[in-house]
């Protein structure tokens, strides 16, 4: 497995490399501000959907397997008191049954 | 006609012959009864024959390249089935009139009762495979390598088989002297035994489909009846007589 | 001590898990193919690790039994069998889970899976036999059970050979090192809180075969005098 901070896309260089270059063309006057077309845009937006839709398809995954874990423990915890309660009631129905045999 | 056949045991101590004539005296026993009555291999064999005929049903009309997949699973899935019918009866006879406990009374080695046993089990399951194996490549023809390769099918039969065997007869075994009910053979014998199954499984469609690594699979299986043999035979003694002090409870209470 | 000890490791367990879920969920860089949903990882992994280890646990403690007829290793692995179902159950659901999301597919039939599957019928038929076998049937049990552990590698090799495309996985062996950082509290966690769990089965399991023999005892007592 990877982790996604050693990730690093191509071009990441490319683009910091214009962006330090960027300074040295201005001054005082008139600066065109850099958008972005169009195309990219709705790439970019694109690319966020699917990543939103993928984040809550994960969210939704985990709850689910963490929930079941926890509800298995929880469920086997509940099983083990109600044998210890059985278990409680026979030592008291023993306890009884001596006492009356005396 | 136990005690008689347990009189004409060797009773020195160990003669290296002990074991296996042992053994083989149990099983004589046991098969000479087989030889007088037909039962098992009669009840058995009928099965097997049911049990084919259901699969030829529900698998008549498989393509041939789906009949590969299939024919090793019907053919082992028959051997699971029969291999529990039988067990059930042997040990049943058993139960019925209390000898295995009076077999281990008496002054007889354990394994040999094992191995005995195990013996008789896996004859009456080839007895079935001999009705089985020729079935299934009649019913279908993707089968036929079987038939080309008559001394691999055997190998393969006797090695699956065994492996089915040594496990069954430890866990019927216990079941028939701790008084339990046969349903719980299935359940004990089934999960335990897929691997097994499965090894045999994988050697029976490399057999069909004329595959390279068919030998390195039996040799596999061959390593795998190895291990569970050598395991069964030394839990048998335990399984069935106990060794420690503790004495067990009678019955475990329910609560609640 | 007896009484403290299952309280001090589920007390442990539940300090640890909150830490091992916040290190998981807020420490841990996100993994770069699976993203999220690879969380689940850090529970799925160290379950299956506990299960394997229990499943062992129950064949050793059989093999004692078998061999001593000790009650304390009977209690044992009667535990020990009860929490493979457990912590199986929990492993073969995060499992497909986390395939669903990465695989797209819940069920691939990889080796591993159907390994842990057929280990948790092997000990699911267990503790049917412990729950319905009659006075007697413990002894079979235990061997079932050692067959059970020995069968453990046998079941891997068996399933590999069986699905021979299966894909390779070495996953764990190459985790970056703020992975294995949060793998061990998780491991920790949960690793405590099924000891602490085992222990006070044993100690019920031990409860109910003394107060059998007191039954026995006080229903023969009459007899006797």
């Amino acid at each position: 497995m990877q982790l996604f901070e050693d990730f690093e896309p191509e071009g990441a260089d490319a683009a910091g490399a214009a962006g330090e270059q960027a300074p040295a063309l201005g001054g005082g006057e008139y600066e065109p501000v850099e958008g972005r077309d169009r195309q990219s845009i709705e790439c970019q937006r694109a690319c966020e959907s699917v990543a939103a839709k993928k984040t809550a398809s994960d969210y939704s995954h985990i709850v689910w397997a963490y929930g079941i874990i926890w509800a298995l423990f929880c469920g086997y915890g509940i099983l083990m008191w109600r044998r210890a309660q059985r278990l409680a009631a026979d030592v008291e129905a023993l306890r009884r049954r001596i006492d009356n045999g005396k | 006609m136990r005690e008689a056949a347990l009189s004409t045991l060797p009773r020195a101590k160990n003669a290296p012959m002990r074991l296996p004539r042992q053994a083989w005296l149990l099983a004589r026993n046991d098969l000479r009864q087989e030889m007088r009555e037909w039962e098992l291999v009669a009840t058995a064999g009928f099965f097997t024959l049911v049990v084919l005929v259901m699969f030829a049903l529900a698998f008549a009309t498989l393509s041939r390249d789906a009949q590969v997949l299939a024919v090793p699973g019907m053919l082992w899935l028959t051997v699971a089935f029969v291999g529990a019918l039988t067990l059930t009866r042997i040990f049943d006879r058993e139960r019925e009139s209390d000898t295995l406990r009076a077999l281990l009374a008496a002054p007889v080695e354990r394994l040999a009762i094992y191995l005995g046993k195990a013996l008789v089990t896996l004859l009456v399951l080839l007895g079935c495979c001999a009705i089985l194996v020729p079935g299934v490549v009649l019913l279908f023809p993707a089968a036929a390598p079987l038939a080309e390769h008559p001394i691999q099918t055997v190998t393969l039969v006797v090695l699956g088989c065994l492996a089915y065997t040594s496990v069954g007869t430890l866990f019927a075994a216990g079941l028939a002297t701790s008084g339990g009910k046969n349903v719980l053979l299935s359940v004990i014998l089934y999960p335990l035994t897929t691997p097994a199954l499965i090894f045999a499984l994988v050697a029976t469609r490399a057999l069909i489909e004329n595959h390279p690594d068919f030998s390195k699979y039996l040799s596999q299986l061959a390593a795998l009846d190895i291990v569970l043999v050598g395991l069964s035979g030394w839990l048998f003694e335990s399984v069935l007589v106990g060794t420690g002090a503790r004495r067990a409870p009678t019955t475990r209470r329910r609560r609640g | 001590m007896g009484r403290l000890f299952p309280v001090i490791l589920l007390g442990v367990g539940a300090l640890t898990l909150p830490y091992s879920v916040q290190r998981v969920f807020l420490d841990t860089p996100i993994e770069r193919t699976m993203g999220t949903v690879q969380k689940i990882f850090y529970f799925h992994v160290p379950l299956a690790w506990i299960m394997m280890l229990l499943a062992v646990v129950c064949g050793v403690a059989a093999g004692i039994q078998i061999r001593t007829r000790s009650e304390r290793a009977e209690a044992t692995a009667i535990a020990a069998a009860e929490l493979v179902l457990v912590a199986g159950l929990g492993v073969l659901l995060t499992g497909p889970i986390w395939g669903h999301a990465t695989w797209g597919k819940a069920w691939t039939w990889d080796a591993r899976q159907v390994t842990t599957g057929l280990l948790w019928l092997v000990f699911a038929s267990y503790v049917l036999v412990r729950h319905f076998g009659a006075a007697g049937s413990e002894r079979l049990a235990a061997a079932l059970a050692i067959f059970g552990a020995v069968n453990v590698p046998i079941i891997y090799y068996a399933v590999k050979i069986w699905k021979t495309t299966h894909p390779d996985n070495n996953v764990v062996g190459s985790l970056p090192p703020q992975m294995w950082a949060s793998l061990w509290p998780a491991l920790g966690g949960l690793l405590a809180m099924t000891l602490g769990l085992l222990w006070a089965r044993i100690r019920l399991e031990r409860a109910e075969i003394a107060l059998d023999e007191a039954w026995v005892g006080v229903e023969d007592a009459p007899q006797e005098a």
